[in-house]
């Protein structure tokens, strides 16, 4: 597992250090949080400048405050949205793939159903007919994008399956759970390691998409897709409400989606985005 | 063929059962159902008259199965029922905004193909090139841009600084007509259409690399070239046509992302189509129409998957016999 790290590209080193950046950035973004809420309508809308590094928001906040104080709130929120996707993707794909016959053809019938179905349709459906909160989100973001997780896992454990270290537990006697947990498990680590890196990546974009849209986190909770939200009303006189919270959040999704291209390729695998 | 084909139909038939009991229970977020008691709570709650109307269009008031018979009822007379908000049928509505949605992403998804088939088989024909290279670095970046950030950039630099496109709409208020009329059209187009396009650009276009690259070294290839055929040649009659063969599976799940995507663009660039119905809807609590929609979906995403998959095993024997994973 450590050799894996080791083994990583140059390019997923430099966005494994901007995932650990943007994490020391989130634990010491409380310092910013009395100038990102203070409102101070004389300063609304002003231009980046030495004062304000990123400009004022249409309230005169300080948007570079601001977008540092979105950080832990994106990150977790994506963190734990992927890691719920990830348990169940994963649960299922695994079982699916390790028994076969009539539980594989049903839970992948069940998977087929979640992804004929647009996954911003479901998403924005349940966010907003649920009543708004952290937790709420994390589960919407989560248990809509697990078919993804599922399907990835259902192959790698077909292909673990019908190896000689299986076969061989299974003759010794070991049950299905001790074979899943011991020995299939630990080999597509890898795997499911690539997965959840792109996994956080995803939703950290599907939170900035639900929070653009209005039916995100309520304010005052801010996350940069929140902060967002607000710049249309002003594009015609504020573009940096436009290019800051975005950037921070193509700069993550990037780091993120570089860290698992080069998981990826660590752990000698091909193949395209997933 | 026949054969697999028949296997294929009856997988369906419970995916077409799971979607039609996933928007059902989708309904049970509704008011007027025991969740909805959870929603008042959040201050999302809607009139206690379109409550009593929920209840009596879909009897949320009668106990769950006579609810589900109910449902399929309606569901089978393909009686999608009528828009809270004006009162009009809902598939009238649907219908309405249909050409807006199918003209804006039939456009993006002729683009992608456009750009995506020629940069993946000339990356995938000349892995570690520079061309290779450079396409992929600006492929990712695009593939990890989100499209709302993107649009808000564009609109920036191309309508508020540069003045040359629309900021958003279909035409100008005082509609030109004839040729002009056109070129009003496509500038309204332009921006949307971009915005759609770029990321499932670079989805298709790592696709159809990964495929080439892998292909081009495959005996068949080699033999095309042993046989005298240049190099490009080999490459897009050989390698790029068995690269192409996964890819047309993966078209059935083009749809779903599809509109996905037109959510987030058609509300930017107010574009009066399918995905901007649906946010609407949401925000105007409109069940039927988002219930509608829901389903009219996913029940197409599941038909043209469905089409991709015999497809696909019309172009390769090998799928319809088995013989292949």
């Amino acid at each position: 597992m450590k050799s894996l790290f080791l083994r990583l590209p140059g390019s997923g080193r430099v966005a494994l250090t901007v995932v650990v950046g943007l994490w020391i950035v989130a634990a010491f973004s409380p310092a910013a949080s009395r100038a990102a809420s203070e409102i101070r309508l004389e300063n609304r809308l002003l231009a980046p400048s030495s004062g304000h590094l990123f400009g004022t928001d249409d309230l005169g906040r300080d948007l570079f405050a601001r977008v540092v104080v979105a950080t832990p709130i994106s990150l977790a929120i994506g963190l734990t949205a992927a890691a719920v996707s990830l348990l169940v993707g994963f649960a299922v794909g695994a079982i699916s793939g390790y028994l076969g016959g009539v539980t594989d053809l049903l839970l992948s019938r069940l998977v087929e159903v979640v992804l004929c179905f647009p996954v911003l349709f479901l998403l924005l459906a349940l966010a907003a007919f649920l009543p708004p909160s952290p937790t709420a989100l994390v589960l919407v973001i989560g248990l809509t994008t697990w078919p993804g997780d599922a399907r990835y896992a259902r192959a790698e454990i077909l292909k673990a399956r019908s190896l000689d270290y299986t076969r061989a537990a299974r003759v010794a006697g070991a049950s299905t759970a001790r074979i899943l947990l011991r020995h299939l498990l630990p080999n597509v680590l890898a795997p499911l390691l690539v997965s959840a890196a792109f996994g956080v990546a995803w939703a950290i974009l599907a939170e900035a998409a639900l929070s653009f849209l209005g039916v995100g986190l309520p304010p005052p909770a801010t996350s940069w897709g929140g902060i967002l939200s607000a710049a249309p009303a002003y594009i015609e006189e504020a573009w940096w409400m436009a290019l800051f919270p975005g950037l921070a959040l193509f700069l993550t999704v990037s780091a993120y989606n570089l860290l698992a291209e080069g998981l990826r390729r660590a752990s000698t695998e091909r193949g395209g985005y997933r | 063929m026949i054969r697999y084909v028949a296997r294929r139909l009856a997988l369906a038939v419970p995916t077409l059962a799971g979607i039609i009991v996933l928007v059902f229970l989708l309904l049970h977020l509704a008011p007027g159902s025991p969740v909805s008691a959870f929603g008042a709570e959040s201050g999302r709650r809607v009139s206690a008259r379109a409550a009593a109307e929920m209840r009596r269009l879909y009897g949320l008031d009668r106990p769950l199965p006579e609810r589900f018979v109910r449902w399929m009822g309606r569901v089978v007379r393909f009686d999608l029922g009528e828009s809270f908000v004006d009162r009009r049928p809902v598939a009238v509505r649907i219908r309405e905004a249909l050409p807006y949605t199918l003209l804006l992403n039939g456009l993006a998804l002729l683009l992608t193909l456009a750009l995506a088939i020629p940069l993946g088989v000339e990356a995938g024909g000349h892995p570690e090139s520079a061309f290779d290279r450079i396409s992929g670095a600006v492929l990712f970046a695009l593939y990890s841009t989100p499209s709302f950030w993107a649009a808000l950039l564009l609109q920036t630099l191309f309508s508020v600084k540069l003045r040359w496109l629309p900021l958003y709409g279909v035409s100008s208020d005082a509609e030109p007509s004839g040729l002009a009329g056109l070129a009003d059209r496509v500038t309204h187009l332009a921006l949307p259409v971009v915005c759609l396009t770029y990321g499932s650009l670079a989805f298709y276009a790592r696709l159809v690399r990964a495929g080439v690259a892998e292909a081009r070294s495959a005996d068949y290839v080699l033999a095309a070239r042993a046989r005298g055929l240049s190099k490009r040649q080999a490459l897009w009659k050989h390698a790029f046509r068995n690269a192409l063969l996964p890819l047309i599976t993966l078209l059935g799940l083009v749809l779903p992302g599809l509109l996905s995507g037109s959510v987030i663009i058609e509300r930017i660039f107010a574009w009066p189509g399918l995905g901007r119905l649906y946010f609407d809807s949401i925000l105007s609590r409109d069940y039927p129409v988002v219930l509608a929609l829901s389903l009219v979906g996913a029940v197409a995403t599941l038909v043209v998957t469905l089409a991709a998959d015999i497809a696909y095993a019309v172009a390769d024997p090998r799928v319809r016999d088995g013989t292949a994973s």
